[in-house]
């Protein structure tokens, strides 16, 4: 019995981790109303869930892309929202 | 014949004249068509000069110092002791972490923060990210567990709106040696983000606490922590997250090696706009529960003792910030937490503590600040009296003036 419930422990967690990278991999799908937003809005609504709101002109073109794929793996952005807010 | 030469080389001269007259014509009044040329190719040089390549280094990181003064009574058997503390810089109040970001091109992001605090040079994490697809990313290396919103997002200094950390949120380690999935997808008006890890996981203490096992595990067996979280408004203001941890923590080949631990926890951050005040709600709980077990008597190892190694800790906090002010009030934000940590009773380290800190913090700018912290720490000793020492109560009172800058 011990055997079995770790066998379906694991069928649950291969499913689940399955269904994740499907997910990933194809995207889920976005409303119109949320696709219609500004970078700028976006960057707002992001930004302020953890800290202040940083100016456009604090980092270079360069520094705006390293910055948000360190966010995007801090905050769990979509690839959308960081797109926008380059 | 000699007449012959004498024409030849006239004409030669003559050719040679006009030639030259030519060119300095031409040097004197380029033709627009050539000045087009010239600032083409010009341009042509400054842009290949500034052209943005793939790859990009930047460092960014923290400076975070201040002054703690402390003031704490302890009182154990009717006895009743005070002691007092003013200093620069502790753990809470100390640090200089810059972190190295290389990126290569889109799919590759290397950090790096080195860190230097009361307690000497450290890492606080060094990882190599792999932006596989939109939401998908893999990671290895010496990563942020994920369990809960503080360690991963809130713990930064310039990020932090008071100037301490909520208790009993170490536990379990915030870093670890290891692997991580995570992404953040798009579900309509709504977002939800996964993130799973397999680390190298804890180990368990004599006394039945745990610590992070570091580079070299203490046994074969891997341990799974992951977190799930949903933004269920469309302005992405609440975001809800759940978080489980489970692993062995015995080292391999000794009795206590089938002990494992299971964490729970849950967390909350919602922001919204009550103008002229934007209001931050934080909080997280956790639930750690290792099996139980008998422990070796310090004073004498031919007895055991056992307790349900049982603890949990969580915190609220709620700011306000007049930010759609227009004048300087706009930069001071008030904030509360209340925290509490229960370790297990009966235990080495057994005890119940309250944590209450309100604080006033001033934004230099969007990542300098300035707090004013005063925190007031009760505990209540529940150790195992017949084996331990008796903790008693006490009541600690601190004031904290603390500046952190985002680098």
């Amino acid at each position: 019995m011990k055997t079995l419930n770790k066998k379906n422990l694991m069928g649950i967690v291969v499913i689940l981790v399955g269904i994740l990278i499907f997910l990933s991999i194809n995207g889920c799908f976005v409303s119109e109303k949320v696709a219609a937003k500004s970078g700028a809005q976006l960057w707002a609504e992001n930004c302020q869930r953890c800290h202040n709101m940083p100016s456009p002109a604090t980092f270079s073109p360069d520094q705006w892309e390293t910055v948000g794929m360190h966010m995007q793996t801090r905050a769990l952005l979509t690839k959308d929202e960081r797109g926008k807010n380059r | 014949m000699k007449s012959i030469f004498k024409k030849i080389a006239i004409g030669l001269g003559a050719l040679l004249l006009i030639t030259q007259a030519n060119a300095l014509f031409a040097q004197q009044a380029p033709t627009p068509q050539d000045t087009l040329n010239d600032r083409i190719t010009a341009l042509e040089q400054q842009v290949f000069q500034q052209k943005r390549g793939e790859d990009h280094f930047m460092v960014a990181g923290l400076l975070t110092f201040g002054l703690v003064t402390n003031k704490t009574k302890t009182t154990i058997g009717g006895v009743s002791t005070t002691s007092r503390t003013s200093t620069f810089g502790n753990a809470d109040t100390y640090e200089f972490s810059p972190m190295l970001l290389w990126r290569h091109g889109d799919k590759f992001l290397m950090e790096f923060e080195p860190s230097f605090n009361n307690d000497g040079l450290g890492v606080n994490w060094a990882d190599v990210s792999y932006f596989a697809a939109p939401g998908l990313i893999i990671r290895g290396g010496y990563l942020v567990i994920p369990f809960g919103i503080y360690n991963k997002r809130l713990a930064a200094g310039w990020i932090d709106k008071l100037a301490t950390d909520p208790i009993g949120l170490d536990i379990p380690a915030g870093t670890d040696y290891g692997f991580e999935v995570e992404g953040g997808l798009p579900l309509g008006d709504m977002k939800w983000s996964y993130d799973l890890a397999v680390t190298n996981g804890m180990q368990l203490l004599p006394d039945g606490e745990l610590q992070g096992i570091g580079i070299t595990d203490n046994n074969i067996n891997k341990t799974f922590s992951g977190r799930l979280a949903i933004l269920p408004l469309s302005n992405s203001a609440l975001e809800l997250g759940v978080s489980a941890l489970t692993g062995k923590v015995g080292d391999s080949g000794a009795p206590n090696a089938d002990i494992k631990t299971n964490m729970y926890a849950v967390d909350l951050n919602y922001i919204q706009a009550i103008k002229p005040f934007s209001v931050n709600i934080k909080a997280q709980y956790n639930v750690v529960n290792v099996d139980r077990q008998n422990y070796i008597n310090p004073n004498d190892s031919t007895q055991t003792y056992g307790y349900n190694n049982h603890s949990t800790s969580g915190f609220a906090q709620i700011s306000l910030r007049p930010a759609f002010l227009d004048n300087g009030l706009k930069n001071f934000e008030l904030a509360y937490r209340y925290a509490n940590y229960t370790s297990p009773a009966m235990s080495a380290w057994g005890a119940k503590t309250d944590q209450s800190t309100i604080g006033l913090a001033y934004w230099i700018n969007w990542r300098t600040v300035l707090k004013v912290s005063r925190e007031i720490v009760n505990t209540n000793g529940t150790v195992n009296t017949a084996i331990f020492p008796d903790a008693g109560i006490s009541r600690s009172n601190s004031w904290f003036i603390q500046f952190s800058i985002q680098l």
